[in-house]
């Protein structure tokens, strides 16, 4: 009782304590303070303005001599949020330009609330797949023309996937692509050469499943689905991603083929080898063989330094190679568009940017002369480089992400062996329709 | 007997009434001040609803700022195809749209506002009952006098209700992951409790050999079919339903604990004098004395649950097969995923209106007029 009584006081105080503090703010005196901060702050800008005004006007060749920039990025890596802090060091150096980068743990949500606030910071990463959302509510500033050094050196295809309705957003900062890795010391153990073909994939699944390992180990999604599906020459959508194709004859050998290998046991989703995703379940020895991209070679250096693994393109199916691009841009906002924050994207995507930045880190330039540097550098990496010529952007229109995830639901059900491939077809093509309209 | 029983609710209100006589004397005290001195008083009084609303001002201030005008925007934003990229005040108007979308347009949104409100509805008819009871055993136990170190017993099961949902959450999944302690404990078992998505109805149902929806409940209801409406929640959600109960049980206990702390011993012990068992106090003169705080705890847990968000957006992020999708979620998710605010704002009026309409409900049959705060 008598504690519960000390408590009850302390936190009576406490309330006081908090008023006192709400009511000073009406102060006169403390107004008095803030407006002649606010004066000072303001005088102290203004001048700063004209000074750069000044500048801008008597060094044209420099505008931005002195800017003060932020960028926005979600946080991945220390090593990467390091890498790209020295790269906006070196720029600094070079320019007088001052880049802050500050990674948000919440990057969407974080995005989202500065964008309809109208304070968006200078410049920011943009996935490939948020693209759409962003340039159809008008939040990003397509790109000047002759702000980006020689953009035809940039892939087509990573041009054409921050490209919507016909105008350029964002130079892509560097792409990845979906490769087959494996385990090489499994597959030596077992006297299998990496599979090429569809065909020969299964073999090698099969041959490689034992007690504690599994085969091929994929994420249950569309983002790696789909390959089986684009190397049968299908996909969920057509190109401008106005109508679904989920309905083919290849789509439906392509969502068999994996239905019969999940059910044999000679395929799994990483939750049913207890691993986070399919990496971790290559690193740990619990797969055989998965479908990742390049972050998994640092990933597996850092954790995993032991495993002995390779990769390879992904089979041919019946009608070819089939592979997603995942690429990430740098995007400036319509609501304070300037050219220091364009000549910084232009420094961090041109070819001494990039070119430095791919070096750091395992993801491959959006530049077509940087690719052979990258290759003399990293040549066992050259299959995630091969897939450049016939990926498939990671890419739909505002509002399919539901069908994404719609189609994630029942290819989960699939592999389960709880519906069929005609249901999943049927049901993610009637999901699909009432969102296209 | 009865009359004992009857004596428990009605002897708590001669208090009520006590307190409510001791007020009039003071009004009468200052009444009688104030025609003394009338002209000066008068002015005074006239400001004193001016120095009232000035006392309640920051608080009011707040209550404008961070609840009625965000409420006004969402309503309003429910009715416009706003993105939440820009400014919501360059947003055009659709009318109905979003409000059509979610319940009357057959598609994939109101397939998944159905399968968010199939899962919802589980969840609160099993965890409110559950974690009422379950607190009002904890609050018995604890408030027992011969329990030694209550003090200490109490703070242990008031923890969880202090420490970070999320933090539990995780704690959660090492817990019953497939190699977990949970499944090394239970025998037989190695579900991977966070990643099962069937339902228990129909887990139950397997059992006895039944595992194909039989043809009456293919019937399609609202964009379910009825077999998917009756599956009952998946074991997933079940897992997150075991750690809602867990984590709020404390704070209900507390509620508990305050009402029996208010009980006199005086009358469970009349009652005991008549003759009265240990079930029969409890039943017809505990329990109706604790009909105020039942009646919080369970508004309390009906407007939770219906919002649980952190559990299932820290674990599953609606997973496995969308079995731990719930409103709350699909709002973060329409909002911040799929850039749809306006749909997000309609699915987060229609929830606010379930809400409304539960309580009512609630009120209804766990609430009388006179003995409800």
């Amino acid at each position: 009782m008598n504690r519960s009584h000390r408590v009850s006081v302390v936190v009576v105080a406490a309330l006081v304590v908090t008023a006192a503090a709400c009511g000073s703010d009406d102060d006169a005196t403390d107004t008095a303070a803030d407006t002649a901060a606010d004066t000072a702050a303001d005088t102290a800008a203004d001048t700063a303005a004209d000074t750069a005004a000044d500048t801008a006007a008597d060094t044209a060749a420099a505008p931005t001599e002195g800017a003060e920039l932020r960028a926005w990025g979600w946080a991945s890596s220390e090593t990467e949020d390091a890498a790209l802090t020295g790269l906006l060091g070196e720029y600094a150096t070079q320019s007088g330009t001052a880049v802050t980068f500050e990674p948000q743990p919440e990057y969407d949500t974080a995005l989202q609330a500065a964008l309809s606030a109208g304070d968006p910071p200078d410049f920011f990463y943009v996935d490939s797949f948020k693209l759409p959302d962003l340039a159809a509510a008008g939040a990003l500033a397509p790109v000047p023309s002759g702000a980006i050094t020689d953009p035809d050196d940039i892939y087509p295809s990573l041009q054409a996937a921050f490209t919507y309705d016909g105008t350029w957003y964002c130079p892509p900062k560097d792409f990845s692509t979906l490769g087959l890795v494996y385990d090489a010391d499994a597959l030596a153990e077992a006297g299998i050469e990496p599979p090429t073909t569809m065909d020969e994939l299964a073999a090698a699944a099969a041959a490689l499943t034992t007690d504690t390992r599994t085969g091929l180990v994929f994420g249950p999604e569309l983002a790696r689905a789909g390959v089986f599906m684009l190397a049968n020459g299908g996909y969920i959508t057509n190109d401008d991603v106005t109508e679904m194709t989920l309905d083919t004859e290849g789509n439906r050998a392509a969502l068999q083929y994996l239905a019969d290998m999940f059910a044999a046991g000679n395929a799994a989703k990483p939750s049913d080898i207890e691993a986070g995703w399919a990496g971790e379940a290559l690193g740990k020895g619990s797969a055989a063989m998965v479908i990742e991209g390049n972050w998994i070679v640092g990933f597996l250096a850092d954790n995993f330094p032991d495993r002995n693994w390779g990769v390879v393109e992904l089979p041919e199916g019946s009608a070819g190679r089939g592979t997603f691009a995942f690429t990430v841009c740098y995007g400036v906002g319509t609501e304070n568009e300037s050219d220091a924050a364009w000549a910084a994207v232009d420094y961090l995507t041109g070819p001494e940017g990039a070119q430095k930045w791919t070096a750091a880190f395992n993801v491959m330039p959006a530049r077509e002369s940087l690719a052979d540097a990258w290759l003399a550098d990293k040549p066992e990496l050259e299959p995630f480089l091969n897939g450049a010529d016939y990926a498939q952007p990671w890419q739909f229109t505002p509002g399919f992400g539901d069908v994404v995830t719609e189609f994630n639901t029942q290819f989960e059900q699939l592999i389960a062996g709880d519906i069929t491939v005609d249901d999943l077809v049927v049901s993610v093509t009637e999901a699909g329709e009432s969102v296209l309209g | 007997m009865t009359e004992t029983a009857s004596a428990g609710p009605v002897s708590g209100s001669p208090a009520m009434g006590g307190a409510a006589q001791t007020a009039p004397p003071s009004v009468r005290r200052r009444k009688g001040r104030g025609n003394r001195g009338r002209s000066q008083r008068a002015t005074l009084h006239r400001r004193d609803p001016l120095i009232g609303w000035l006392f309640a001002a920051p608080a009011l201030l707040g209550l404008v700022v961070f609840l009625a005008i965000p409420i006004a925007l969402t309503l309003w934003v429910s009715f416009r195809d706003w993105t939440g990229l820009g400014s919501p005040f360059d947003s055009e108007s659709v009318g109905l749209d979003n409000y059509r979308e979610l319940l009357t347009e057959p598609g994939l949104r109101r397939r998944d506002f159905a399968i968010s409100l199939r899962n919802t509805f589980y969840y609160v008819i099993i965890v409110v009952p559950v974690q009422t009871f379950f607190a009002m055993f904890l609050a018995f136990l604890v408030n027992q006098r011969f329990l030694r170190g209550r003090g200490g017993f109490r703070t242990l099961l008031y923890f969880p209700s202090v420490t970070s949902s999320i933090a539990i959450t995780l704690i959660w999944l090492v817990l019953f992951a497939q190699s977990g302690i949970v499944n090394r404990i239970l025998p037989f078992s190695d579900i991977n409790w966070f990643d099962e998505p069937n339902g228990l109805v129909h887990n139950l149902l397997g059992v006895f050999g039944v595992d194909r929806a039989p043809g009456w409940a293919e019937t399609e209801v609202f964009e379910l079919r009825l077999w998917d409406w009756l599956s009952g929640p998946s074991v997933a959600l079940l897992t997150i339903m075991l750690l809602a109960i867990w984590t709020t049980s404390g704070t209900m206990m507390l509620i508990f604990l305050g009402g029996l702390q208010n009980i006199s011993r005086d009358i469970e012990e009349a009652a005991a004098v008549d003759g009265a068992t240990w079930w029969k106090r409890f039943r017809y003169v505990v329990l109706p004395m604790l009909r105020p705080q039942m009646y919080l705890a369970v508004t309390l847990g009906v407007i939770g649950t219906w919002q649980v968000f952190d559990q299932v957006y820290a674990s599953n992020l609606g997973g496995p097969q969308k079995t731990t999708l719930t409103p709350a979620l699909l709002v973060y998710l329409q909002a911040f995923d799929n850039s749809q605010a306006g749909l997000a704002a309609a699915t987060a009026v229609i929830l606010f209106f379930i809400i409304l309409l539960f309580t009512f409900l609630q009120r209804r049959v766990t609430g009388s007029s006179d003995q409800t705060p």
